[in-house]
């Protein structure tokens, strides 16, 4: 093609009226701080392994609990947490290993794969956390509806003697479920605009490598 | 030690920037834009310069990191907007080569290039400096035939963008 001909010669002579940076000005940009989307991606990731920990923090969170032993699903709890933990300690190792495979070194293709293996981790690890705080509503569901007494068990006085108590489980239990759904689809909704926006870019340019291959 | 890297490391950058800047120049569309990226681009080169081990020459090497920059770890900050100023510097011509049509035509050029993909616009800067196919093919990795067939289509989009 004689135009890119033409500018390949053109490109050369541009090449020699770029700006220069002198020394110093290089030298003072070494110091500076990277934003750069693997940063990013890291603070991020860190933040939504830590997010759903420290949701057991706030006092709410312990009412709670005080529910789920009154409910008698003391037990479920002490199992999910070990599950949970152990889990949690994988998805990190994962995260770590493939954050350290990351390299600028590496050509362009497998650098974007091996990001986007990182970050994927991490959306394994939010759909576990998810699936998680939503079987926990399935599960206090169950509760109540084993529950003899489910208004004591969630700490208030049985004062409504008027209700029906069949209605007022059969209330009760579609109000933990719907709050589920609720709470899932929050955390999920805010999870997945984070990650499609960080990773637009190279989602893209990845589909584009790839699909040469085809 | 470390200061005599760093001492290193800046002299080599200061030699070679001119790679660097034509990166900046194809993937941003202002001089804030230009700044922002040269500066990320001198980061990650400093972040890997102890992995560089001269096995390969420098230059080289900093094709692989700056393009790796460009196309994946910059986020274009949102005030991209492209000013006149900036564009009336690089597609400056100067007076003795001054030709009406082929200075037309560059500008044509330079302009559909920019409308490109981010590797679309990674294979023609390599191309324009004049890297065979292997290197090309190893930069990006992808396949040397892959790479041939694919800056075949992009010379079709140039021109498609050029001849609408």
């Amino acid at each position: 093609m004689d135009e890119l001909e033409l500018l390949k010669k053109d490109w050369k002579k541009r090449g020699d009226q770029m700006p220069q940076l002198g020394y110093d000005e290089i030298y003072k940009m070494i110091w500076k701080k990277s934003s750069s989307i693997v940063k990013w991606i890291f603070i991020i990731s860190i933040l939504e392994f830590l997010i759903p920990h420290l949701l057991y923090l706030t006092p709410s969170m312990s009412k709670t609990l005080a529910i789920w032993r009154d409910l008698g699903l003391g037990n479920f709890l002490v199992i999910s947490s070990i599950v949970q933990y152990s889990v949690v300690l994988f998805f990190i190792y994962q995260f770590y290993r493939r954050y350290k495979e990351i390299s600028t070194l590496d050509n362009a293709k497998l650098l974007l794969s091996n990001i986007l293996k990182t970050r994927k981790t991490v959306k394994y690890y939010v759909i576990f956390c998810l699936s998680l705080i939503f079987i926990s509503f399935l599960v206090m569901a169950a509760g109540l509806y084993l529950s003899d007494d489910p208004m004591a068990a969630m700490g208030y006085d049985n004062s409504m003697e008027q209700v029906d108590p069949a209605k007022l489980k059969i209330t009760m239990m579609a109000t933990v479920i719907v709050l589920g759904v609720i709470v899932t689809a929050a955390m999920g909704c805010i999870y997945f605009l984070l990650y499609g926006l960080l990773i637009k870019k190279l989602n893209k340019n990845y589909k584009e490598l790839k699909e040469m291959e085809v | 030690m470390t200061k005599d890297l760093e001492h290193q490391f800046v002299t080599e950058l200061e030699k070679n920037q001119n790679i660097v800047h034509k990166v900046c120049t194809l993937y941003t569309n202002d001089r804030d834009s230009h700044k922002d990226l040269f500066q990320e681009i001198t980061i990650q080169l400093w972040k890997a310069y102890p992995k560089f081990r001269g096995d390969s020459k420098f230059s080289t090497w900093m094709y692989r990191v700056a393009l790796n920059t460009a196309i994946t770890l910059y986020r274009k900050s949102k005030k991209n907007i492209r000013t006149q100023d900036y564009e009336s510097v690089i597609f400056k011509i100067s007076a003795d080569e001054y030709d009406p049509t082929e200075e037309q035509q560059l500008k044509l050029m330079y302009n559909a290039v920019k409308q490109l993909g981010d590797i679309d616009k990674a294979l023609v800067f390599l191309y324009l400096e004049e890297k065979n196919y292997t290197e090309i093919a190893d930069t990006l990795g992808i396949t040397e035939v892959n790479a041939r067939v694919k800056m075949n289509r992009i010379k079709n989009k140039l021109r498609t963008i050029l001849n609408p």
